[in-house]
């Protein structure tokens, strides 16, 4: 390889990052192009700086090394780095990505390195093996929030804001008590993802927060649609297996 | 279970008592209303109210190895009925035996006195009957009550160690390469942290032995844990504590406070880029020790879930050590997050 990695290092302790970097200091073909204290940062880096590869810290403030990958336009060759989190390894091994278990090594991280450097060699990329990560996630429980970008700015949705969630062919509209929000994921992995008990697939199409609605009405025989508690009332239709949805959560 | 008779010797005095005042009624009213010769008199309160309860107290193995729950009644009532006829058998025996030599003239009286004797000791035998199967019931009940306590103490003992927080292994394996890196960068302030980590490693490994502390040993503990912490995360971290020096004497559950700590790093610091104050103050009045720990955090970024299982298992530990409920109070101000701590004291503090 003539040209040297472009490496990038999104870590929020300090104390982390000097060490990769004293690891990384003499290493002629690893060129570090920047440093990230954290989510934010780091996924405006990556789109920004392209780097070839990235060591990605999982727990981070803000928003984690996983709901990073959902916002990144530019997917480099990622090495996470982690010191304790099952639910992350569990994921990791699924998925065959690399990975450094803190504290590491300079062999397991140069280890590491090398396997990147093959796979740039044979063109290979990782794209898939991330997505399939981002929808492994969360492991535990139900998820707390929804990270979405718009333009140039991440907005963090905490479950609670989500009034209903419309499903657009490959994306979906997350309509939320400020505005809404397109983002790249499946109806599917919303309604495994967020609590049962709070949010009911209505129809093919919606997800609605249980304390959104404000009444349903029948408008056929056998035909419902929910109306929202928003000044717009807003209606949404509900098929036949979305009203068994919701006798069930509410108990009629 | 032993005889109650040879295994009490308080309840084989009230036995031997009980059957004393009788007797002595027995020949006081035979021989002054009745006028019955005293030598007939001792004879009759001997072979009644000695001889009986002698062989009576043998009842106890009858009822012993028949228990009522696992005998069907039928067979109860043979077994009873035989080994009753063998007793008054024994008995009436042994008195005619005794009455013989006394009794030269008056055969008949012998001969007239055997059938409600007989009858006497069948019904001597139910009584007594009654008797052992009550003593039998009392005995095993209070056993019962014993064993139960045993196993609420057990199962008490068991919980505590269960709610005992753990050393959350990702504080020990972030500690460990925020040492990792400053060996490479500072050997100094590694050999440092190496050592604070270790002392705070062995205090909370002594909590499994000793369950109250001083409430400055807590405190000290808390500011080694905040040092690691604060190498981590630098001056992200900010702790200020307000504590009134006369508490310091006060008692404290071993290890009750650094959850406290950890949550309000996990939540406040952990979340933000921002500095994060986690300010604690402390005071003291009467019987009561309370402390409070108040950290700001970033409502935008997370939902806080009110109780997660650390805090839920402080809540039961103070629960379990001084059996009264509410002694934690958590408020959520939506930015920042109080958890108050009410710790009785035994003694009053001054």
């Amino acid at each position: 390889m003539s040209e040297k990695l472009q490496t990038l290092i999104i870590e929020d302790e300090e104390l982390a990052r000097n060490l990769l970097r004293s690891y990384l200091k003499d290493q002629p073909d690893i060129e570090i192009i920047g440093e990230c204290e954290n989510g934010f940062d780091g996924v405006k880096a990556i789109n920004d700086l392209k780097p070839d590869m990235v060591f990605l810290d999982i727990q981070m403030p803000k928003i984690t090394g996983f709901e990073m990958l959902e916002l990144i336009d530019h997917k480099p060759h990622i090495i996470f780095t982690t010191a304790y989190d099952q639910f992350a390894l569990k994921a990791f091994e699924l998925n065959a990505v690399d990975y450094l278990l803190k504290p590491f090594s300079k062999d397991r991280m140069l280890a590491a390195i090398e396997k990147v450097k093959h796979h740039i060699q044979n063109h290979e990329t990782n794209d898939e093996k991330l997505e399939e990560l981002t929808n492994l996630r969360p492991g535990e429980g139900f998820i707390d929030r929804v990270v979405v970008k718009d333009r140039h700015k991440i907005h963090i949705i905490t479950v609670d804001k989500i009034r209903y969630i419309e499903s657009l062919d490959d994306y979906v509209m997350i309509y939320t008590t400020d505005g809404r929000h397109m983002k790249q994921k499946t109806m599917k992995y919303f309604e495994t993802n967020l609590d049962p008990k709070n949010f009911i697939r209505i129809h093919r199409s919606y997800i609605v927060q249980v304390d959104n609605i404000a009444e349903i009405q029948q408008y056929e025989k056998e035909a419902y649609i929910v109306i929202l508690k928003d000044s717009a009332k807003t209606k949404l239709k509900i098929s036949k297996s979305g009203y068994k949805n919701i006798k069930e959560v509410l108990h009629f | 279970m032993k005889h109650p008779l040879t295994n009490n010797y308080r309840l084989l005095g009230y036995y031997a008592l009980f059957w004393f005042v009788i007797g002595v009624i027995n020949i006081v009213l035979q021989v002054i209303w009745y006028n019955v010769p005293l030598i007939y008199s001792l004879l009759d309160t001997g072979t009644n109210y000695v001889l009986y309860p002698l062989l009576g107290s043998s009842i106890w193995y009858s009822i012993r190895y028949n228990s009522l729950e696992e005998v069907t009644i039928g067979r109860l009532i043979i077994f009873h009925f035989i080994a009753a006829s063998i007793l008054c058998g024994i008995w009436v025996s042994i008195s005619y035996a005794i009455f013989q030599p006394f009794i030269t003239k008056e055969k008949h009286f012998l001969k007239d006195g055997l059938p409600p004797k007989i009858l006497g000791g069948y019904v001597m035998y139910a009584i007594y009957l009654v008797f052992f199967y009550a003593v039998n019931y009392y005995e095993s009940l209070k056993e019962k009550i014993k064993k139960e306590g045993e196993y609420k103490s057990l199962i008490r003992e068991a919980e505590l160690q269960a709610l005992k927080s753990q050393i959350n292994p990702h504080f020990l394996f972030n500690s460990l390469n925020s040492i990792s890196s400053l060996t490479v960068s500072n050997p100094e302030k590694a050999q440092e942290m190496v050592i604070n980590l270790s002392t705070f490693m062995r205090y909370s490994l002594m909590h499994n032995e000793k369950e109250m502390v001083s409430f400055s040993r807590e405190l000290e503990n808390i500011k080694l844990y905040l040092s690691i912490e604060k190498v981590r995360f630098g001056k992200k971290l900010n702790a200020e504590f307000e504590i009134d020096s006369h508490c310091l004497e006060a008692e404290i559950p071993n290890m009750i406070l650094q959850p406290l700590f950890e949550n309000a790093i996990k939540y406040g610091v952990y979340e933000t880029t921002e500095q994060v104050t986690i300010k604690s103050t402390c005071e003291c009045d009467g019987n009561v020790l309370k402390i409070t720990i108040v950290n700001d955090y970033d409502a935008s970024t997370i939902k806080r879930r009110g109780e997660g299982i650390g805090l839920r298992n402080i809540r039961k530990r103070m629960e379990i050590i001084y059996n009264q409920p509410d002694l934690m109070k958590i408020t959520d101000h939506k930015t920042s997050f109080e958890v108050q701590l009410i710790i009785p004291q035994k003694q009053a503090l001054s």
